[in-house]
């Protein structure tokens, strides 16, 4: 375990914890916009920056990304100095002036006291903020499908020449991580489409739902070296059956 | 797209020998390939995210990340002319027109036989000698209108060769 201040509080996280899980576990809030649980810390979108310091830094500190800092015995975290609100409102003015659309962003620039961006606002607003999750959690799948294209001003995500992806296997993880909702999609239980792609479903034998798209159930057997009838059955019904099986077992003994 | 064009894969071929299947390789593969075709073919980052085992999207994102890959065909001669601050002091806008007469084509075109392309580039590093114009791998110090057509035929010489 190691101790810090987060605030003035102390916290006591395992090691291997960043501050921001420390200041989760004691309850400061640190805006993020990039983090996510099931994904490695990214540090792109620095709204979560604090100061921090340490006794024999002697009134040195320096300005770090809490979601990737890791927390140190003695380290003092401060999460509201005036350089880091500073800093965090000049982040989300820029945010504003490139989604001055979007609600989530709108949000967060106004629980900082900002309601409209100081910057020219972008002539062509949209809803990506750029946090890379979504092209994350496909590379976390081991898909990589999608990825940013292009640099600056022009920055975006999209597929490989604008075309339906090839390695997509339509598991919409990337429209369900997106925090501004802001990736299209359609599903039914007869066909789903992503990224320009079209899928056919697979429904449960047992059940009928369409629950899975026939890429899916391929690329899951192919990783796992389970045969693909195995993902037919949704989930649901393996569970059920699951549980029929240790009643009969039960039963016979 | 895929199959839209069909280029000659041999110079491809012959750049993967010499580089070991890894993403490691990804951006030397892309120079070399650059240098090769004047541009990134799609049917050849299709190729390349093959045999170096990267997913196509990774290989699409770095060919358009660089300013120094281009994904539409260029002339076989890149014409930079510098555009900072110096150079633009000293007169690079009169460059730019003569070459704009001379090639017939603007910056950012390419000549319909595709031997030059015009660029502008923001200040490459040579201010001492602006205003400064780059054909192909040649640099032109205190570059003159009046010598634009000269620097054009030498290269043209070459395109011959
Ligand atoms: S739907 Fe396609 S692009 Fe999105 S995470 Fe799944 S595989 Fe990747
Ligand atoms: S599409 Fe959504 S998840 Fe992807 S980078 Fe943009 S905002 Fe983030
Ligand atoms: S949440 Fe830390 S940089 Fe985005
Ligand atoms: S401005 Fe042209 S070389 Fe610097």
């Amino acid at each position: 375990m190691v101790t810090l201040t987060i605030d003035g509080r102390v916290a006591k996280v395992p090691a291997g914890a960043t501050v921001l899980d420390a200041a989760r576990a004691i309850g400061v809030r640190i805006p993020t916009l990039c983090q996510h649980e099931a994904l490695e810390p990214w540090g792109g979108c620095r709204l979560c920056l604090v100061d921090v310091t340490k006794k024999e830094w002697r009134g040195w500190q320096k300005m770090v990304v809490s979601c990737m800092f890791p927390a140190e015995d003695g380290l003092a975290v401060a999460t509201a100095t005036e350089r880091v609100v500073a800093t965090r409102k000049v982040v989300l003015d820029l945010l504003l002036a490139r989604c001055p659309d979007t609600p989530l962003v709108q949000r967060l620039a106004h629980e900082h006291g900002i309601e409209r961006t100081s910057y020219q606002p972008n002539p062509e607003p949209t809803d990506c903020v750029l946090c890379g999750l979504c092209t994350r959690v496909c590379d976390s799948i081991g898909v990589s499908a999608i990825a940013t294209v292009d640099r600056g001003a022009g920055k975006e995500v999209a597929p490989p020449f604008h075309q339906p992806p090839p390695d997509c296997i339509g598991c919409l993880a990337c429209a369900e991580v997106c925090p501004t909702d802001c990736i299209p999609y359609q599903t039914s239980d007869s066909a789903r489409s992503i990224w320009g792609k079209t899928f056919t479903m697979v429904r449960c034998p047992h059940c009928g739902r369409a629950h899975i798209t026939r890429e899916q159930a391929a690329f899951y057997a192919g990783r796992g070296g389970v045969p693909e009838s195995y993902f037919e059955t949704c989930d649901a019904c393996k569970r059920t059956q699951m549980a029929k099986t240790f009643t009969s077992l039960s039963a016979v003994r | 797209m895929n199959g839209r064009t069909c280029v000659d894969t041999a110079p491809l071929d012959e750049i993967l020998t010499r580089y070991p299947a890894s993403e490691a390789a990804l951006i030397q593969v892309l120079q070399d390939v650059h240098r090769a075709y004047h541009y990134l073919p799609c049917d050849v980052l299709v190729k390349v995210a093959e045999a170096l085992e990267v997913p196509l999207a990774k290989v699409f994102s770095v060919g358009t990340f660089y300013k120094a890959f281009s994904l539409v065909p260029q002339g076989r001669t890149i014409v930079r002319v510098c555009t900072g601050t110096a150079c633009h002091i000293r007169g690079a806008d009169r460059l730019i027109e003569e070459f704009e007469r001379e090639l017939k084509i603007k910056p950012g075109e390419t000549t319909a036989d595709m031997g030059f392309t015009v660029k502008t580039v923001n200040c490459v590093g040579a201010c001492a000698m602006a205003p400064v114009v780059i054909v192909g791998e040649t640099y032109h110090g205190g570059a003159e209108p009046a010598k634009v057509a000269k620097y054009i035929a030498e290269k043209e010489a070459d395109h011959e060769n």
